[in-house]
């Protein structure tokens, strides 16, 4: 009887699933709607139509619609869209930063040139003998 | 008493920074070819507690995403100042990010570990991808990851 209790536990125990691991995330940008209450596609591409946008791809991330693509005046945009209300949530901009976005760009880590450590000082953490700062490069 | 030891060292390196022994290491970690996005990946340094001390790299440029790298982010609470001057880009799929860096005498044959959490985007999560001891005899060892990491060496 034990042995089998023990493997209803560990059965129950989601080995590998995503769903358990949380790990404290920042859930602010996700969507929680139910699967009735979703517009259809072509409501989230006659919304970047409105908008003037490009569309490249549409996709689901945390929940929410996300649409890739371009704006306006030709900056690669990431859209978060609400799924019911269809309300834009969030907008990335492919330049926002240095550094990678989202796929379909030339991110497979394609070798950008050295990572300058930047105007800021490296952190006072204690591991760095001389403060000089760590140099990175990908090859 | 070996880690109060250190302790004391690594303390007198911040207040005299002409007497920190240092060396210079590098550090080498080549990605596998997972087949998705740029990898974020931060690599860190726990104390023979486990405690953190410090964060060496953080590969990947958007604090938003940081939280996907767990380990390091339940250990530093998600404090950017961790990882300030010490930021670059993500790694692809296949490369290698090679990390120049003087690092504490006092640091190896003393319980730290170094860390590596890695992250790549709509796949799965993989804090701790990498936790190796820092000791002499490590020097120039690969070992491979639990997931992104085909190997990670550190050289001096």
């Amino acid at each position: 009887m034990k042995t089998l209790a023990v493997l209803a536990l560990l059965a129950a125990i989601p080995a590998g699933a995503a769903v358990a691991d949380d790990h404290g995330r920042n859930h602010d940008d996700d969507c929680l709607v139910p699967m009735a209450d979703w517009q259809p596609r072509e409501a989230v591409e006659r919304l970047a139509a409105a908008n003037g946008w490009a569309v490249r791809r549409i996709k689901v991330d945390d929940g929410c619609y996300e649409i890739v693509g371009t704006d306006a005046d030709g900056r690669g945009i990431e859209a978060k869209v609400d799924p019911a209300t269809l309300a834009v949530i969030e907008i990335e901009h492919e330049d926002d930063d240095e550094d990678d976005d989202h796929r379909g760009r030339d991110d497979r880590g394609a070798g950008r040139a050295p990572a300058a450590p930047g105007p800021a000082a490296p952190p006072r953490n204690q591991l760095l003998g001389t403060g000089a700062p760590p140099q990175a490069r990908v090859n | 008493m070996r880690s109060a030891l250190a302790t004391l060292a690594l303390t007198t390196a911040l207040t005299m920074p002409g007497l920190a022994e240092a060396r210079p290491v590098t550090l080498t970690t080549t990605l596998s070819d997972y087949g998705g996005d740029g990898a974020y990946l931060a690599l860190y340094v726990t104390d023979a507690e486990g405690a953190y001390v410090g964060s060496l790299w953080m590969a990947g440029g958007k604090s938003k995403y940081y939280d996907h790298l767990s380990a390091w982010h339940r250990a530093t609470g998600g404090d950017l100042a961790q990882v300030d001057g010490i930021t670059g880009a993500s790694v692809g799929p296949g490369r290698t990010l090679e990390i120049s860096v003087d690092l504490a005498d006092a640091l190896f044959d003393a319980g730290y570990t170094l860390h590596i959490d890695a992250a790549v985007e709509d796949m799965r999560d993989s804090p701790n991808e990498v936790a190796v001891p820092l000791t002499q005899g490590g020097a120039g060892t690969a070992v491979a990851g639990r997931r992104y990491v085909a190997s990670f060496r550190y050289d001096m």
